[in-house]
């Protein structure tokens, strides 16, 4: 019975309403790790601790300073001279119990020296206050073992993310607008012989007013086909014309005037929606045609597998069409006419899903595989999502690092727009540069502040060179050098507790595999609080 | 503060640890903002909630833990930071900040207040108070992965209440009693049901057959039937529901039948109500218990997402009233209890009773898990979204406190960047509306309402202080005399409150001045005579969005009727619900429609604002805006309902 709850669905209540149960399973399966407890990287784990992920293990060489007291809320004053790691971690451990916590008293420039498979193991790695020399090599590392890199930073007022997957998958992208599939446009034989079962003019006052929206649309269309050369109603005076056609359907009283009918009103509402024809969208089409669907081996990730099947059933099953998803919108019925017509989709989807799931037993065995390797029940989920299918495809940091392949397209576009964001960007590699010209930040030191900026100056037109980006140098660039110079590579607490929030974000997205993570630069400016994301 | 020398102004930094701030609430966005405050370099903080720590807030409200369940969030809230940072000035109260201790003197100690509520009524005494003390106020709420961030100050921008929002969806008595035609509407009943029977009996929340429903057009005949009806079936004319189930000791059989069999066949007997309608079919205890068929169970996944059969909600329904039954008696003599969403045989009582009204008026049963986000009107709430608002926050605090109020924003958290990219979108903050009836210099508004059937009480619960938001008004009518209608001391006018406004020369164009001492706000209200208000309507403000639409010509003569009706009368939203969870409806939005919209929007500017936005680039859509509503209707986090 569903009167008791475990400890557990009451803790996660307000979140499983956001990603259900099988979002959280995965979550609690995963293992991240975070690169560097600082403010931000505190900020985030704590994100990810309090909604239940498995385990995290925190990689930190540093010792707790009193800067890091000052704006890190898991470390406190008597932990000051201690392992970074291990100090967060206990205290970030006390938020979950559910939560196993792990560190690792070593910078990630040794680990990646001695032992660079240890990273491996990970769900997700989140890199913070990386230099730019460890980002490079730990994104190579990671890239080439197809572990999902978040790579982020609190710079001063300005918050950056980079997303670093070769390639993520999404089954259930959570669209905000889906439409139906109703299929009324062409009716699978289930659906036509129960559309044949109503009668409209033959029946009751009652059964009339209770008859789902579906089937009167349904039922007025085949009489538009009749008329129209079997051709949907296809722009607004067509539809305009259909919507009276269902109106003249309402049912009159003695006088001749229509009585209220909420279903037909509710039909007519529907119209525009349910007359879009039935068509693969141009995105999982693409999915179709790509490399990994035509050539399936063992090491084919299932998702693969399951676009393949999906594709034969589409060219050998489905007549051009996906799976039937089975679901209906609530309307205006009796229970028992709502739910046989339910039943007519649900049939008909855990046909198709069946259909499906054969070619995917095929598909196994063809490669050597136990057929159960996928689950009948991911199958269906695969299925019943097969429209809205996405996947993500990140360009690696070398890409983005590399004269040859730098994205400068993008960047000069954004320039020449009204966002301050690229330019911030710019600013956050300029500082690298420095960095590794100087050993240190800029502006650090409050004596040095003057001297650094136009040492920066240098920085930002070595890089801009460099890449050969021909921007327009504006007012509000000079004054961003100041400004960088002042930040001192600080880290306040209320732009890490943004970025935290944020980056946590993404995390779950790409350890649930639900919604659609961004792809792949996040720039967060803190002064004016806008945000902006770029492909690079 | 090292790190903030850098990014910030010295003078800037050190008027941080010198200013004190109020921060009202300690939930989720409460949490994460007291850790933002303090690291951040503030060290004088007050912070006010009134409600205790469960354990559905562990997920995100990261500065309680399990062992906090059950004690104050502030006081636990103030620990746990002072545990990190000793060195903080922190004072806790647990308390409604609607107490009139905390008064405009009060209010006036802070430099900076910082909404992290989650209701409306808080958040409009708050701006209230706010303006009169003359303190900047940064109000913020979030609601799954959405969240908005707007500064107001008086004079300068918008208050909180200077757009009108749409007026909390209530449900029409007969709708509830006689024909609901939506799930909403059976749980709405059983909540109901629940307070009837365990709770504070409530005359708005009445559960039996309603007979005077405005459309059983009088007729004598029909009257005479169904006072046959009644008295062969003695039950129906029952005193109260809670004395009558008492009467039977609570026997789950006898209030099934009753519930679920007699007042269905009583309701049968109305039979103009079923001309139109699908009838509802009657439920027998025996019949049901017979068919025991196996449970059939739709839906795959945690038990709580699965719908059980009528035959399971039946035995459900007969525990939980054993269960309700026995907590109601250790309690002892004139115990109540209240109903609470996180309370398991309250939350299955209305699962079971709810589901089984549905499947009587032929709608398709919902999961206790569904029925739970209705009947609580559950919103979403996660860690993530917190900790980005509380950022914003303190971002926009630190704006306000270098002088700079003018660079403040009203700013929306979308659920990922929109098609131009953007995950923030912060728009300009308006200056304060002439019209408003809270900021303007004179405030005043105009309401049409029946004098003649318009009670004083009415006046002062559900106009005053439902619509307007006011504590404790006053009320002088402007009749040359001075004549006072309401007083807010104890013992002073309650006689006038069962006379009619009529009774006291209100007439068309009366005006009255009302004023709040501690929200040290006066209203000038002006009455417009109406004789034709909607069906269920009892007063309408003049330039408020029309929330429902017009109705048929057909049905204007039925309004007389409705008019007359007690029992049709609205049921009271804010008055009776606990202080702490009343707030905006957001019940099951994927099955209004848009137009019908239940949600509370606050900051109608802003998501007007977004709207437009939205639609720049393409994007509005109906599912669009609808996820859009939720936000704009705020909530910071936790649970929040209208509906009872």
């Amino acid at each position: 019975m569903a009167a008791t709850k475990t400890a557990k669905e009451q803790k996660y209540d307000r979140q499983l309403r956001l990603w259900g149960d099988h979002g959280q399973e995965e979550l609690e399966n995963a293992h991240v790790c975070l690169i560097n407890s600082t403010a931000s990287g505190t900020e985030i784990l704590k994100n990810l601790v309090l909604p239940g992920i498995g385990a995290f293990t925190i990689v930190d060489g540093h010792k707790v300073s009193g800067e890091d007291v000052g704006n890190n809320f898991f470390l406190s004053n008597n932990s000051i001279g201690r392992n970074r790691a291990q100090a967060a971690t206990e205290l970030l451990q006390e938020l979950n119990t559910d939560v196993s916590g792990n560190f690792v008293e070593e910078s990630p420039d040794k680990l990646l020296d001695n032992d660079p498979e240890f990273f491996h193991r990970f769900t997700l790695v989140i890199g913070v206050q990386l230099p730019e020399s460890t980002c490079l090599r730990l994104g190579s590392v990671l890239w080439n073992a197809n572990v999902p890199f978040l790579v982020c930073r609190t710079y001063g007022l300005v918050g950056y993310m980079r997303l670093v997957v070769k390639e993520h998958t999404v089954i259930e992208s959570h669209p905000d607008n889906a439409l139906e599939d109703l299929r009324l446009d062409q009716p699978f034989a289930e659906l036509k012989s129960h559309i044949q079962s109503y009668d409209l003019e033959g029946m009751g006052k009652k059964d009339h007013g209770h008859t789902p929206w579906i089937i009167i649309v349904a039922k007025y269309l085949e009489k538009w086909f009749s008329e129209h050369n079997f051709q949907l109603p296809k722009n607004y005076k067509e539809k305009e014309a259909f919507k009276q056609l269902i109106r003249q359907g309402i049912l009159k009283n003695e006088k001749g005037t229509p009585e209220v009918e909420e279903n037909f009103e509710e039909a007519i509402k529907n119209v525009n929606t349910a007359l879009n024809p039935t068509k693969i969208s141009s995105g999982v089409d693409d999915l179709f045609n790509g490399e990994q669907c035509n050539a399936i081996t063992s090491q084919t990730p299932a998702f693969w597998v399951m676009t393949r099947a999906v594709r034969e059933f589409v060219q050998n099953d489905g007549g051009g069409n996906l799976p039937v998803r089975g679901s209906i919108p609530d309307m205006i019925a009796d229970s028992e006419k709502f739910i046989n017509l339910q039943n007519v989709y649900r049939e008909k989807a855990m046909q198709d899903a069946s259909v499906v799931s054969k070619h995917v037993e095929s598909l196994l065995q063809s490669v050597g595989k136990p057929s159960g390797s996928i689950s009948e029940q991911d199958i269906k989920l695969f299925c019943k999502n097969a429209a809205f299918l996405r996947v993500v495809r990140c360009r690696s940091l070398a890409e983005e690092y590399s004269v040859e392949t730098v994205n400068k397209d993008a960047i000069t576009c954004s320039m020449d727009g009204a966002d301050g964001e690229m330019v911030l960007y710019l600013m956050l590699r300029s500082v690298d540069r420095f960095y590794q010209q100087h050993s240190r930040y800029p502006g650090v030191y409050n004596y040095q502040v003057e001297e650094d900026i136009s040492k920066l100056k240098l920085c930002v037109n070595s890089l801009l060179q460099e890449y050969g980006l021909n921007v327009s140098v504006k007012d509000d660039y000079i004054h961003e050098l100041y400004v960088f110079c002042r930040y001192g590579a600080a880290e306040p607490h209320t732009v890490a507790s943004f970025l935290g929030g944020s980056a946590a974000q993404e995390a779950i997205k790409l350890i649930t595999r639900q919604f659609v993570p961004f792809n792949n630069t996040f720039v967060y400016n803190a002064m004016s609080q806008t945000t902006a994301t770029f492909q690079l | 503060m090292v790190q903030l020398v850098g990014s910030l102004r010295k003078e800037l930094a050190d008027s941080l640890s010198a200013c004190r701030v109020l921060v009202v609430g300690a939930g989720g966005i409460g949490c994460e903002l007291l850790k933002n405050l303090v690291l951040t370099g503030f060290k004088n903080i007050e912070v006010i909630d009134l409600d205790i720590i469960d354990v559905s807030n562990l997920n995100r409200q990261f500065l309680f833990q399990k062992k906090h369940v059950g004690k104050s969030k502030a006081q636990v809230a103030k620990e746990s930071v002072l545990q990190f940072c000793p060195t903080a000035n922190i004072t806790a109260y647990h308390d409604s900040i609607m107490n009139p201790e905390y008064n405009v003197e009060f209010f006036r100690n802070f430099m900076l207040v910082m909404n992290a509520l989650d209701n409306r009524a808080a958040r409009n005494h708050v701006n209230r108070m706010c303006l009169a003390a003359d303190i900047p106020l940064i109000e913020s709420g979030t609601a799954g992965y959405l969240g908005q961030v707007t500064v107001i100050k008086k004079g300068l921008t918008e208050c909180y209440e200077c757009q009108p929002k749409p007026t909390q969806k209530t449900f029409p008595g007969c709708t509830i009693r006689n024909t609901p035609s939506e799930p909403i509407h059976c749980i709405v009943w059983a909540k109901y049901l629940f307070n009837q029977l365990f709770g504070e009996e409530d005359a708005d929340q009445e559960v039996s057959p309603d007979t005077a429903d405005p459309e059983l057009s009088w007729n004598p005949a029909d009257t005479e039937a169904r006072a046959t009806a009644s008295d062969q079936d003695g039950d129906i004319k029952r005193v109260s529901t809670k004395d009558w189930a008492r009467s039977t000791g609570y026997d789950a059989v006898k209030l099934f039948n009753k519930l679920f069999k007699d007042d269905i066949q009583y309701l049968l007997t109305m039979d103009k109500l079923w001309k139109k309608r699908k009838a509802p079919l009657p439920l027998d205890w025996l019949e049901i218990q017979k068919l025991a068929c196996p449970q059939e169970v739709t839906g795959t996944g945690l038990k709580d997402q699965q719908v059980l059969g009528v035959a399971g909600y039946s035995q459900l329904f007969s525990r939980s009233v054993e269960t309700l039954r026995s907590m109601l008696a250790d309690k002892g003599d004139g115990a109540e209890l209240v109903w609470d969403k996180d309370d398991p045989p309250a939350m299955d009582f209305v699962t079971a009773a709810a589901n089984l009204r549905m499947h009587i008026f032929s709608m398709n049963m919902k999961s206790r898990f569904d029925i739970k986000s209705m009947a609580g009107n559950i919103i979403p709430a996660i860690a993530t979204t917190n900790a980005v608002i509380a950022g914003l926050i303190v971002l926009e605090a630190l704006k306000i406190l270098s002088g700079d109020v003018e660079q403040c924003r009203t700013i929306f958290l979308n659920k990922q960047p929109n098609p131009r990219k953007k995950l923030l979108v912060p728009c300009a903050l308006d200056p304060p509306s002439a019209n408003c009836y809270v900021c303007a210099s004179k405030p005043e508004v105009t309401v049409k309402l029946n004098v003649h059937k318009t009670l004083v009480l009415a006046l002062q619960d559900k106009i005053l202080k439902e619509k307007f938001g006011m504590v404790a008004p006053d009320v002088q009518i402007e009749d040359g005399k001075g004549t006072i209608l309401i007083s807010s001391e104890e013992g002073e006018t309650e006689a006038n409150n069962s006379k009619f406004l009529s009774d006291f020369g209100i007439r068309h164009g009366s005006r009255l001045q009302v004023d709040d001492f501690l929200q040290d706000y006066t209203l000038l209200v002006n009455v417009i005579h109406c004789e034709d208000l909607e069906k269920d309507v009892e007063f309408e403000v003049v330039g408020d969005a029309p929330d429902k639409a017009p109705t048929p010509p057909g049905a204007q003569e039925d309004k007389n009727v409705a008019n007359g009706n007690k029992d049709s009368a609205e049921p009271s939203t804010s008055s009776k619900a606990p202080a702490e969870q009343d707030d905006v409806l957001i019940v099951d939005s994927d099955e209004e429609e848009p137009s019908s919209s239940t949600m509370d929007v606050r900051m109608e500017s802003g998501g007007h604002k977004r709207k437009l936005h939205d639609a720049e680039t393409g994007e509005a859509s109906a599912k669009r805006q609808r996820l859009d509503q939720p936000l704009a209707a705020d909530e910071e986090d936790d649970d929040i309902i209208a509906l009872d």
